[in-house]
């Protein structure tokens, strides 16, 4: 015992303490709050590692996940030549393209439960407001919910849209354009108003072909929420080569 | 039976067995253990349930 002893007692300003039951007392207390003090640093190490895990190993995760649906539509469109565009709703309807974003192409689906957008994708609201697909072909309000940071981030660069810049939307057949013509850099986020059909917060009055970008602000938290509304501006066949309209090169 | 005034950590490190190569190498096996758990169950587990990454707009 004296042996593995001798070492911490003169750390422990201890010197010619004699090892023996004397001992417990004072060692019960060091022992304490040594323990105290590692589950404090083992605690900001968890921290420490949480942050890690949200902001970059979810981003992993999502990307992997987002290329893998990805690659499963872009296969099914290839595939699927002719016949009327049969909407395959689960696997993501389209692309959408935002070169002010700089984040290449996103993947839109259904929803905006945590489970889909936690794929790294664009979800379209289905809930509160149910969100205006731009294939209908109906005036109305194409709205989407995307993360700001951790899993897949993929807006995470909407304060950098500018009112003109374009949002372009890609489907299967189609090229949907949209400019956008209106940022809410901050409002509630129990404001569904900002998905209203006609957004009327957004200075318009009359329906019409809007789309709705929203996620959260500032980075890093929830505690308010970015809106970017953009309007159609025109639509583009899909040519044999997937030309992509002037707006992306 | 070991001092134990040097805490849990120092617990584990002399009750490992081998030499310290031996000791450092479960060491770190042990270490990744625990990220690879905290990564795949407890922070998928946790996230939800603090408000950093909610998006959308709603009623609730």
């Amino acid at each position: 015992m004296a042996a593995t002893a001798d070492d911490t007692e003169e750390h422990m300003g201890m010197p010619g303490a004699v090892p023996g039951p004397r001992r417990r007392g004072p060692g019960r207390i060091a022992t304490a709050v040594s323990v105290f003090g590692e589950l404090l640093i083992t605690a900001g190490l968890v921290l420490g590692l949480f942050v890690v895990y949200s902001l970059w190993w979810t981003n992993v995760v999502a990307d992997r996940e987002a290329h893998k649906q990805a690659d499963k539509v872009r296969h099914n469109w290839a595939q699927d030549t002719g016949g009327p565009g049969a909407l395959d709703t689960k696997n993501g309807i389209g692309f959408l393209h935002v070169p002010s974003m700089k984040n290449g192409e996103v993947l839109v689906e259904k929803g905006t439960s945590t489970e889909v957008l936690n794929n790294g994708v664009a979800g379209y609201y289905t809930d509160p407001v149910k969100a205006t697909l731009p294939m209908s072909g109906k005036t109305g309000n194409f709205t989407l919910a995307a993360h700001r940071d951790g899993h897949g981030a993929k807006f995470h660069n909407i304060d950098k849209m500018k009112k003109g810049d374009p949002i372009v939307f890609e489907t299967k057949d189609k090229w949907y354009v949209y400019k956008t013509y209106a940022v809410l850099p901050e409002t509630s986020k129990y404001n569904i108003e900002v998905l209203a059909q006609v957004p009327g917060e957004s200075g318009k009055k009359k329906p019409g072909h809007y789309i709705t970008l929203t996620t959260c602000t500032p980075v890093y938290t929830s505690r308010y929420r970015y809106v970017v509304w953009g309007e159609l501006v025109r639509v583009e066949k899909v040519d044999g080569e997937r030309t992509v309209p002037r707006e992306l090169r | 039976m070991g001092d134990e005034r040097d805490g849990m950590y120092g617990w584990i490190w002399r009750n490992l067995p081998g030499n310290a190569w031996v000791k450092a190498l479960i060491s770190l096996v042990l270490v990744m253990a625990v990220v690879y758990v905290l990564f795949q169950f407890v922070f998928p587990w946790a996230e939800p349930l603090l408000p950093f990454n909610d998006v959308t707009v709603d009623n609730q």
